[in-house]
């Protein structure tokens, strides 16, 4: 019994909700307001996107690499999805699977030249950043599309019960797929097999190159969920989507646990990443700190968090005690 | 018999180095083949161009008579090739039994992975190699030993016909071992061809039926059963008829001072209570098997790493070495790096650059500007003087041959003007003409009153240069010696100090 | 030594040949107020450029260019204007300080030894955050004229001052990289950290002077900016900096400098900026929309990188790695 509360107490997701559960503890009892309703559900909210914005970047860590373009991969989807709908009328149901499919293009477009070049995700993506954002802005010339349907809006914006939104129930189901991915499908294993040991995987027979095509491809398909999601809440087609989701899409991963080389990630961790920022940003709302200071959090939270994990990983290194 | 597996007069070239030229193996079935050779042989070429990882400039390969050439080891694992490689490939945070099955792990788009099964498949190859492992143990959790044998496993249950194994028992106990070749012989016994590579002739003549040996990337012999060839026949075809290095003159160095003393020296690597005196113009020989601790004692003495405890003596004064930049400014010691290519050289520079980096800061001493004239005189006499072969001062050292890269390396420490300089591994890869080149070299300059530590893993390349020898084994020093080139009086004691 | 003269001079062909094109194509381009406009621009892009280069020669990467330029500026404003301190004093300062981030970043990356792309992305973050919060996101715009007017400052009628500013570093960082030890210890450090530790050379010592000098270059290239705008705007690099990232790695990147470290081209990271400021110029005054700059952009970074795999595996098959 013991034995077992040591390994939950070392796992990735033990620290942070650890943290989720003291820091919100604090933060309740000096601002009551904290737990209502309204307050859980705009949390909720908050944390239903970024969750699959940073599961995005999760695989890409996990395979060891990192993607520069998922703010402009779901830019790009949200606002086709929203222009589809309102130039070219289309159902939203419609217009979301090819927004998705703009995603999955984009991801495969970075993971095939990844792959068959073997130059650095973080310059390809950075290119194809510019890329997708460009042809964002070339489309919509930095004007939004104002005309989303009602559906849509509703989705994003009303509760299905108590104050759970709706926006919810699609992040839960990705989390619960990408859960299924990494442990118990081939790809996701092998995924993290690639980050892992690239050489060994490749050895084993892996397909090194299809490997990451499939880790950018699920990225993309991600970050273009993420958007459309966002499109749902904001209540308009934005190009400014996804300007900002660099920083935060990598620190709810590393505050999870994940190991920048590659081959350990944790869903779950991820997921209690993406809580503790958005109870941060929360917070210094709440207090009235000045939110420009959310940039200084979330850049402190990542040195604090890659820090942790270094000292895990040289402590691990060092523990490689020979049976 | 008629050959499983052969490779028919393969040559292969990297720029700079002919790897293997002309080279002939003939692997049959149900019996296990042994290839033999020093380092840099070539015998890690052979295989990596048998899987498909290096493609061969000419020659054949034939598998049951028929050619083939693997583009990459998914396909050499179809055709029923298994290797095991020196080097480990596991997947560290991966279970034992995901390891084993990695390309075989099921499941499909609708069917989750069935690690049950998983798991009790692997535990089945687990118990053919006598392993008590739990196949869910995450394979970081294991010692090198047992590694190298899930990954011997891992080859088994990929049911090769040809198994290729590159120095399969290096981290093994002799009990783990036994169990090994106990199974070797039934897979032979079932027909499966075995290469098996390895350096320790004892274990070669126990197991193996024929015999290849490689020599400077040319055939040694090829092929020979095992019944026709002896072990002196086997050392002299490693090491070839003309190899035989003289051994220097004794010299006794007792009275001259010591110029470098380790007190009960502890590091940070886990050394404890190393004591060593090397007197001036001497050369002492460190010598251990892989894993004990003297390239890392090296390390510490130039300052890499810290010294924990005790005392470094240089010139009779208490050192106190906090960097490498001290250990060669303020006390003259150099470190000739075992692993050249990534520690001992930068590949993507030049001869020259490569050469004066230990002396950019004395050159530009004066005005805080140095110019290449200035750095082309102090370097270039000693590029002469050492007969590199190089096309000119500004080539770049990753085209050099093994050798020549030996000599920028031994430069870099003359310019530097170190009196004390470490060698570690000063052979390997090298061509025998170098080899004595460079044993003349460290000879003539200890004469002229360098001090060398010479740390060496090829026991006749110690007995012909040390003066001493020091035997360590997991980081202690085990025993002292005084050199008197009596190979056999010698190597024994080493020896005996090892396993004492 | 010939490959790398092929490809300074590839790039300066190409110069000509846009130069001559856009010329040709559009009255606009080659009037007096559009050159002076494009140097300008110019010179700051090969700041920026340089600042990612020092970087990027020793194998790494500085995601906080922008963020650390920007505060630098935003520092020499408020000494200006705040302080009142007088503006040359101010602007070693805003140098100083730009070192001082980057040195930051430095011993970050040395203490930690995680990757400088982590780091650089978290304090990127940080130090934004804190010139936004100390600002309140306002501009100073009573910078002293001498600013300004060095910034409308003009040679020969049509070129920049400033673009003697960005020689000027030019040919101290060609001085550094070649005459110096340190230089020669920076592009060692950055081919291989191993074998140059175990040479003698103090690689974290030089790891975070790279760092301290990319962060400077950045201070000048946003006082440049605050030159060229006569006010220092928070925003003049976008959020966080990040509009700075693709000029800052399509210089060097262009102009020859490996990714992996251990060489550089000082002449051709110059070029290669003034390049890429040049074609956007001249597609600009061809009215190709200005929206789609970026996405050109983006696509010359990938070009820039598929000819850096070339060049590499040209350097491979003549055996290096």
């Amino acid at each position: 019994m013991n034995a077992r509360i040591l390994r939950y107490l070392q796992s990735d997701w033990a620290g942070p909700l650890l943290i989720i559960v003291m820091g919100g503890a604090v933060i309740a009892a000096l601002k009551p307001t904290f737990l209502s309703p309204f307050n859980i559900q705009v949390l909720l909210l908050a944390i239903s996107v970024n969750a699959v914005i940073a599961l995005s970047q999760m695989i890409i860590i996990g395979i060891g690499q990192m993607n520069l373009s998922v703010g402009a991969i779901g830019g790009l989807a949200a606002i086709s999805f929203a222009g589809m709908m309102q130039v070219w009328e289309l159902p939203p149901l419609m217009a979301a699977i090819l927004a998705l499919l703009i995603g999955l293009t984009g991801g495969l477009v970075n993971g095939f030249i990844i792959a068959r070049t073997g130059i650095s995700a973080f310059v390809i993506t950075l290119a194809s950043l510019s890329i997708f954002k460009g042809i964002n802005l070339g489309i919509t010339k930095a004007q939004p599309f104002y005309h989303v349907p009602d559906s849509v809006k509703a989705f994003g914006n009303t509760v299905m019960f108590g104050p759970i939104p709706w926006l919810v129930s699609p992040m839960v189901v990705t989390v619960l797929l990408v859960f299924y991915l990494l442990t118990r499908q081939r790809v996701g294993r092998y995924i993290l097999a690639v980050g892992g040991n690239l050489h060994a995987a490749e050895l084993s027979g892996i397909s090194v190159k299809s490997t990451i095509m499939w880790a950018h491809a699920i990225s993309g398909i991600l970050a273009a969920m993420a958007g459309i999601m966002l499109v749902a809440r904001l209540q308009l087609g934005q190009p400014s989507i996804g300007d900002d989701w660099l920083i935060l899409s990598f620190a709810a991963p590393v505050i999870g646990g994940a190991v920048l080389a590659g081959g350990h990630v944790s869903v779950a961790g991820t997921v209690l990443g993406v809580v503790i920022v958005a109870i941060i940003t929360q917070a210094l709302v709440l207090f009235e700190i000045d939110p420009f200071l959310v940039q200084v959090v979330l850049g402190g939270l990542i040195l604090w968090a890659v820090g942790m994990n270094r000292i895990r990983e040289v402590r691990f290194q060092k523990s490689l005690k020979r049976i | 018999m008629t050959s499983l597996l052969e490779a028919q007069n393969i040559s292969k070239s990297f720029p700079g180095v002919k790897a293997l030229s002309d080279v002939s193996i003939h692997l049959a079935a149900g019996s296990i083949h042994a290839l033999l050779g020093e380092n840099g042989a070539g015998k890690s070429t052979l295989i990596k161009i048998i899987t498909g990882i290096h493609r061969p400039d000419s020659g054949n390969l034939l598998l049951d008579g028929k050619p083939f050439h693997f583009s990459g080891p998914r396909e050499a694992i179809a055709a029923g090739i298994g290797v095991v490689h020196q080097e480990r490939n596991l997947i560290p945070r991966f279970s034992i039994g995901e390891n084993i099955l990695l390309d075989r792990l099921g499941g499909s788009l609708f069917k989750p992975i069935d690690y049950e099964s998983v798991h009790q498949e692997a535990k089945g190859w687990l118990d053919l190699l006598e392993l008590d492992l739990d196949p869910r143990t995450q394979v970081s959790q294991l010692s090198v030993a047992k590694m190298q044998l899930v990954e011997i496993a891992k080859a088994l249950s990929l049911k090769s016909r040809v198994l290729l194994l590159d120095e399969p028992t290096a981290s093994l106990t002799s009990h783990e071992t036994v169990a090994l070749f106990s199974l070797l012989k039934k897979l032979r016994d079932d027909g499966v061809s075995i290469l098996f590579v390895s350096h320790k002739l004892e274990e070669i003549q126990e197991i193996c039926d024929t015999v290849t040996v490689l020599r400077d990337g040319r055939n040694a012999c090829d092929s020979q059963p095992m019944t026709n060839v002896g072990r002196q026949d086997l050392v002299r075809l490693m090491i070839g008829r003309n190899e035989q290095i003289p051994n220097a003159d004794l010299r006794d160095h007792k009275t001259e001072e010591p110029v470098l003393e380790l007190v009960k020296v502890a590091t940070e690597l886990g050394h404890a209570d190393i004591n060593l005196t090397l007197r001036k113009g001497e050369i002492l020989g460190l010598y251990g098997l892989v894993g004990a601790g003297r390239t890392e004692l090296a390390k510490s003495i130039i300052g890499r790493y810290r010294v924990t405890h005790g005392d470094v003596l240089v010139n009779g004064q208490k050192a106190k070495i906090k960097s490498v930049a001290d250990a060669i400014d303020a006390y003259g010691i150099g470190y000739v790096s075992e692993d050249r290519k990534q520690e001992g050289l930068i590949l993507i520079h030049s001869v020259l650059d490569n050469a004066s980096i230990p002396i950019w800061k004395r050159l530009s001493a004066r005005f805080g500007f140095l110019t290449d004239r200035e750095v082309i005189a102090a370097i270039n006499p000693l590029v002469e003087m050492l007969e590199v072969r190089t096309p000119s001062l500004q080539q770049l050292v990753g085209l050099l041959s093994g050798g020549n890269q030996q000599k920028i390396s031994l430069i870099k420490w003359l310019a530097a003007n170190v009196h004390i300089l470490i060698v570690d591994e000063p052979s390997v890869g090298i061509d025998i003409k170098t080899k004595a080149y460079i044993h003349e070299l460290l000879r003539k300059l200890s004469d002229e009153g360098l001090s060398v530590l010479l740390i060496t893993s090829d026991l006749p390349e110690m007995v012909a240069l040390a003066d001493r020898i020091l035997a360590m084994d997991q980081y202690r020093v085990k025993g002292e010696i005084v050199n008197n080139r009596n190979y056999p009086e010698v190597s024994e004691k080493i020896m005996g100090f090892i396993h004492s | 030594m010939r490959f790398y003269q092929t490809n300074e001079f590839g790039l300066f062909a190409l110069i000509i040949l846009f130069g001559a094109f856009f010329a040709l194509a559009t009255p606009g381009f080659a009037s007096v107020f559009n050159v002076f406009s494009l140097t300008r621009i110019m010179s700051i892009d090969i700041m920026i450029g340089f600042s990612m280069m020092v970087v990027i020669v020793t194998g790494g990467l500085n995601l906080a260019v922008g963020a650390i330029g920007v505060s630098a500026a935003m520092a020499c404003g408020w000494l200006i204007e705040a302080a009142g301190v007088p503006y040359p004093v101010a602007i070693l300062l805003a140098l100083a300080f730009g070192a001082f981030l980057g040195a930051i970043n430095g011993i970050l990356i040395v203490r930690s030894g995680l990757h400088s792309f982590i780091i650089t992305l978290a304090t990127m973050s940080i130090f934004f955050g804190l010139m936004i919060y100390l600002t309140h996101a306002q501009a100073f715009r009573v910078i002293v004229p001498e600013f300004a007017q060095f910034g409308k400052l003009r040679l020969f009628g049509t070129v920049s001052a400033l673009l003697i500013v960005s020689c000027i570093f030019a040919i101290a960082l060609y001085v550094l990289y070649r005459f110096t030890p340190l230089g020669r210890q920076m592009l060692a450090a950055g081919a291989n950290a191993a074998a140059s530790e175990l040479s003698g050379i103090r690689v974290d010592r030089t790891y975070i002077i790279c760092h301290a000098l990319s962060g400077a270059l950045a201070g000048a290239a946003a006082l440049m900016v605050v030159a060229r705008n006569g006010a220092a705007i928070p925003s003049m690099a976008g959020h966080l900096g990040q509009d700075w990232l693709l000029p800052a790695f399509l210089g060097p990147v262009l102009g020859g400098t490996l990714l992996m470290g251990g060489r550089v081209s000082l002449l051709g990271t110059f070029l290669g900026s003034a390049l890429v400021t040049m074609l956007t110029n001249g597609l600009l005054q061809l009215r190709v929309g200005e929206f789609w700059i970026q996405a050109m952009l983006g696509a010359i970074l990938l070009f820039a990188v598929l000819l850096d795999l070339a060049r590499r595996s040209y350097l491979q098959r003549r055996g290096i790695y």
